[in-house]
C-alpha cells in the first residue's frame, strides 16, 4: 500500500515539469489579431463560435505554419497599431497595403485585391451634396471619405453601418467589396433599394495583405510560404467557398 | 659471367606501376566526373521545371479554373437578375455582375474582360426595362452560352498550361535515361579497358615470371621471357635471367668440381676414394639381391724400370695408355679407378670370378698386344699382372685384400698373368709367358 502510493507521488512530481512546460507553450503562442465584427470576414456565427474568411485563414495559416495561434479580437482602428507596436505577432485582417501603413508593419504577399463599393439610398451619386457617408474608423475608405471633404458618419465597425443607414444617421457608405457583398444581402438594407457603385480610387483598391510586427522578419517568410500553399492545395478556395458567392481570385 | 648490369637508366623509360595506376585513377576521375557532370545538368534542369511546376504553373493553372468559376459565377446571377421575382432580389444579382465584371482576375484577361462587361451593360438595361421579352430571353441564351464556352476555353487553358510543363518533365526524364544509359556504358567499357590493361600489363607477366621461376629448378632450361612494359616487371625479368645465368654457372661449376673431386687427373679414372664409394655401393647392392660381384686388382709389371729407363713423361704416358686400354676393354657397366702409383682397381657387377678373370686375361691380352710409341721416336710394351676375388658373400675391404693376395701370387708366379684368389677354388694359372724380367712390382 506504501508503496503504491509512493509510485503514485513520484509518478505525479515527474509529470509536473512536462505540465509546466505545456503551459509554457501554450503563453508563447503567436498573437493573432482579426476584427470581431466584421461579416463575412470575421464574425461570431448563431452558435457563438468566431468564424469568417480571414478566421478561417488564419487557421489555415497555423495549421500550415505548425505553430499555436491565439486569435484575438481587435477593432480595425487599433489593429495596424497593435500589430506595429508588438501586441500581436500578425493580423488576418483585410488590409490594403498603403504606403502609410507600410511605415508601420510588414505586409505579407497579396492573398486577394480588393475594390471598394459605393452604397447608397437611390439616386444619390458618390460626392452629392448633403450626403452624410458611414464609414468605419481606421478603415481606408475613412481616409478616402476625409480626402474627398465628406461628411462623415464615424463608426466602429461594419455592423453598425447598418444601423445608421437603416437609422437614417447616414446616406450612404463606402465599404470593401467583399463587406458590400454580405451588407446586400441583409432584407433591413435590401428594403432601402440602395445603389452601388464601383470606386476606382487606388486608394481604397488594391492588393489586400497580412500585416506582421516589424520585429518579425522570418514569420513574414513563413507566412508567405503558408499562402503559397494554401492557394496551391486548394484550401484557400474551399474557405472561399464558405463564406463568398464568387471567387476572390 | 653474372654482372650487376641493372642501374636505374635501364628502366628509366619505362612505365612505373605506381605512375600507371596514377594516371588510370586520374582518366578513370575525369571520365566519371563528366559523366556525373552531363546528368547533373538535366538532373539540375528537372529540378528547376519541378520547382517551375510548382511555384508558377500551378498557381497560374488554378487561376484559370477560378476565373472559370467566376465567368460561370457572372451568368448564374445574370440568370437571377432576369428571374427574379422582386426589385431587391433583382437589385442584389445586379449587384453581384457588377462586382464581377470590375474584378481584378477577369479585367487580367481579355476574353473574360470583354464578355464580363457585355453581359454587365446587357444585364443593367434589361434590368432597367419594365419587362423580359422575347429578344432580351434570346440574347440573354446567346450570352449565356458564350460565358459558359468562355468559362470552359478558360478551364483547357490552365490544364494545358501544366500539361505543357509535364511534357517538358518527361522529355527531360527520357534525356536522363538515356544519358544514363550512356555513363553507364561509358564506365563499364572503362573497367573493360581497365581489367585489359591488369591483364595484359601485370597479370599475364605475373604468370610468365611464375612459370619462368618454376622453371629454374629444372636443369638446363633456358628463360625466354618477353621485353615487358611496366618498369617493375622489367626489373624482375633482367633479376630472373640473371638468376637463371648464375644458376647455370654454379651448375657447371658444381660438376666440374664432383668430377674434379672423383676423377684422377692423369688417367681420367675414378680415383680411388670415389672407385671405393662406387665399389662399395655395387657390394651393398649386388649382396642385397643375392647377385653375383666381382673384384680385380691390376698392377703394371716393371712400372720402376719403365720410369727409370724412360723418364717420368713415358711412365706418364705408359698409365694414361694402360687406362685408354681398360676404357676399351672394359664393359660399360664395369667400374675401373687408379688405385695407387700403378695399380688400378675394377668391380665387375653381375659377373662372377670366374668371367670376371676371363675378362682380365681379355684386359691383359690387349696390354700385352699394345705398342706405346714415345715421343723421342722409341716404344715401349707393357704388362699387368691381375688379381681377381669373389665378392659376393664379404665386404670390399676383405674382398680387395683377396684380390691383393691374388695380384701378389700372380706377381710370384712370374707376372703377366691374371689369378683367382684361394677362397672358392684354386688359382688357375692361366695362359701367358713366363716373365723374363724377374723383377716385382
Amino acid at each position: 500500500m506504501e508503496a503504491w502510493v509512493r509510485k503514485l507521488v513520484t509518478g505525479c512530481l515527474l509529470t509536473l515539469p512536462v505540465a509546466a512546460s505545456a503551459v509554457a507553450a501554450s503563453e508563447q503562442a503567436v498573437r493573432v489579431a482579426v476584427i470581431g465584427n466584421s461579416p463575412p470576414m470575421s464574425y461570431v456565427d448563431e452558435s457563438g463560435k468566431l468564424t469568417g474568411f480571414n478566421v478561417e485563414m488564419a487557421h489555415a495559416l497555423c495549421a500550415t505554419m505548425k505553430i499555436r495561434c491565439n486569435l484575438l479580437p481587435t477593432s480595425l482602428d487599433k489593429v495596424v497599431d497593435a500589430v506595429s507596436a508588438g501586441e500581436m505577432d500578425f493580423a488576418v485582417v483585410s488590409l490594403l497595403a498603403t504606403p502609410e501603413r507600410r511605415k508601420k508593419v510588414l505586409f505579407s504577399k497579396p492573398y486577394y485585391r480588393s475594390l471598394s463599393i459605393w452604397l447608397s439610398k437611390p439616386s444619390i451619386k458618390p460626392g452629392s451634396p448633403r450626403t452624410t457617408v458611414a464609414v468605419v474608423n481606421g478603415s481606408v475608405q475613412a481616409q478616402h471619405a476625409e480626402n474627398q471633404g465628406w461628411k462623415t458618419k464615424r463608426v466602429t465597425n461594419h455592423r453598425e453601418i447598418s444601423t445608421s443607414l437603416v437609422a437614417g444617421d447616414a446616406d450612404a457608405t463606402v465599404v470593401p467589396m467583399l463587406t458590400a457583398v454580405s451588407l446586400m444581402e441583409k432584407p433591413s438594407l435590401q428594403a432601402l433599394g440602395l445603389e452601388s457603385t464601383v470606386l476606382s480610387d487606388p486608394l481604397i483598391s488594391g492588393d489586400v495583405c497580412i500585416s506582421i510586427h516589424p520585429g518579425r522578419p522570418e514569420l513574414r517568410e513563413q507566412i508567405d510560404a503558408a499562402l503559397d500553399e494554401i492557394k496551391r492545395d486548394g484550401r484557400f478556395d474551399r474557405i472561399n467557398s464558405q463564406f463568398l458567392p464568387f471567387r476572390l481570385l | 659471367m653474372f654482372t650487376t648490369s641493372r642501374t636505374p637508366d635501364n628502366y628509366r623509360h619505362k612505365l612505373g606501376a605506381g605512375v600507371l595506376l596514377c594516371r588510370l585513377t586520374a582518366v578513370f576521375s575525369i571520365v566519371f566526373a563528366s559523366a556525373a557532370a552531363w546528368l547533373a545538368v538535366d538532373q539540375h534542369a528537372l529540378l528547376e521545371n519541378m520547382e517551375d511546376l510548382q511555384s508558377r504553373t500551378l498557381p497560374n493553372s488554378m487561376e484559370h479554373q477560378r476565373l472559370a468559376r467566376n465567368l460561370e459565377v457572372l451568368r448564374l446571377e445574370g440568370e437571377r437578375v432576369l428571374a427574379a421575382d422582386n426589385p431587391e432580389n433583382r437589385r442584389q444579382a445586379l449587384f453581384i455582375v457588377t462586382l464581377m465584371a470590375g474584378h481584378p482576375s477577369l479585367l487580367a484577361n481579355e476574353k473574360a474582360r470583354n464578355l464580363a462587361i457585355e453581359t454587365e451593360i446587357f444585364l443593367t438595361r434589361a434590368a432597367q426595362g419594365s419587362r423580359i421579352d422575347e429578344n432580351i430571353r434570346d440574347e440573354w441564351t446567346r450570352i449565356s452560352r458564350h460565358l459558359s464556352l468562355t468559362a470552359d476555353d478558360i478551364s483547357v487553358d490552365g490544364i494545358n498550361l501544366a500539361r505543357e510543363d509535364v511534357r517538358q518533365m518527361n522529355g527531360l526524364v527520357e534525356q536522363t535515361r538515356q544519358k544514363l544509359h550512356g555513363a553507364v556504358a561509358l564506365v563499364l567499357g572503362f573497367l573493360a579497358l581497365l581489367l585489359l590493361l591488369i591483364r595484359r600489363m601485370i597479370l599475364r607477366p605475373l604468370q610468365q615470371i611464375d612459370h619462368a621461376l618454376s622453371d629454374l629448378r629444372q636443369p638446363g632450361s633456358a628463360v625466354t621471357l618477353p621485353n615487358y612494359s611496366l618498369r617493375e616487371l622489367a626489373s624482375v625479368r633482367e633479376a630472373i635471367v640473371q638468376l637463371h645465368g648464375l644458376m647455370q654457372e654454379h651448375e657447371s661449376t658444381r660438376d666440374d668440381l664432383q668430377k674434379l673431386a672423383a676423377t684422377d687427373v692423369l688417367t681420367s679414372l675414378n680415383n680411388r676414394r670415389h672407385f671405393m664409394f662406387l665399389a662399395e655401393s655395387e657390394l651393398t647392392r649386388a649382396q642385397r639381391y643375392g647377385r653375383p660381384i666381382s673384384i680385380g686388382l691390376a698392377d703394371l709389371d716393371h712400372f720402376k724400370h719403365i720410369n727409370d729407363i724412360h723418364g717420368h713423361a713415358a711412365g706418364d704416358l705408359a698409365l694414361k695408355a694402360f687406362a685408354d686400354i681398360i676404357r676399351s676393354t672394359l664393359r660399360h657397366s664395369d667400374i675401373a679407378g687408379r688405385y695407387g702409383g700403378e695399380e688400378f682397381a675394377f668391380v665387375f657387377p653381375e659377373t662372377t670370378p670366374q668371367e670376371a678373370v676371363a675378362l682380365a686375361e681379355r684386359l691383359r691380352a690387349h696390354l700385352d698386344a699394345w705398342v706405346i710409341p714415345l715421343k723421342n721416336g722409341g716404344h715401349i710394351r707393357l704388362t699387368t699382372s691381375i688379381g681377381i676375388a669373389d665378392a659376393s658373400a664379404q665386404a670390399l675391404e676383405d674382398a680387395l685384400r683377396l684380390a691383393d693376395e691374388a695380384l701378389y701370387q700372380a706377381k710370384a708366379s712370374g707376372r703377366n698373368r691374371t689369378i683367382q684368389a684361394k677362397t672358392t677354388q684354386l688359382p688357375l694359372p692361366l695362359g701367358g709367358h713366363t716373365d723374363n724380367s724377374g723383377h716385382s712390382a
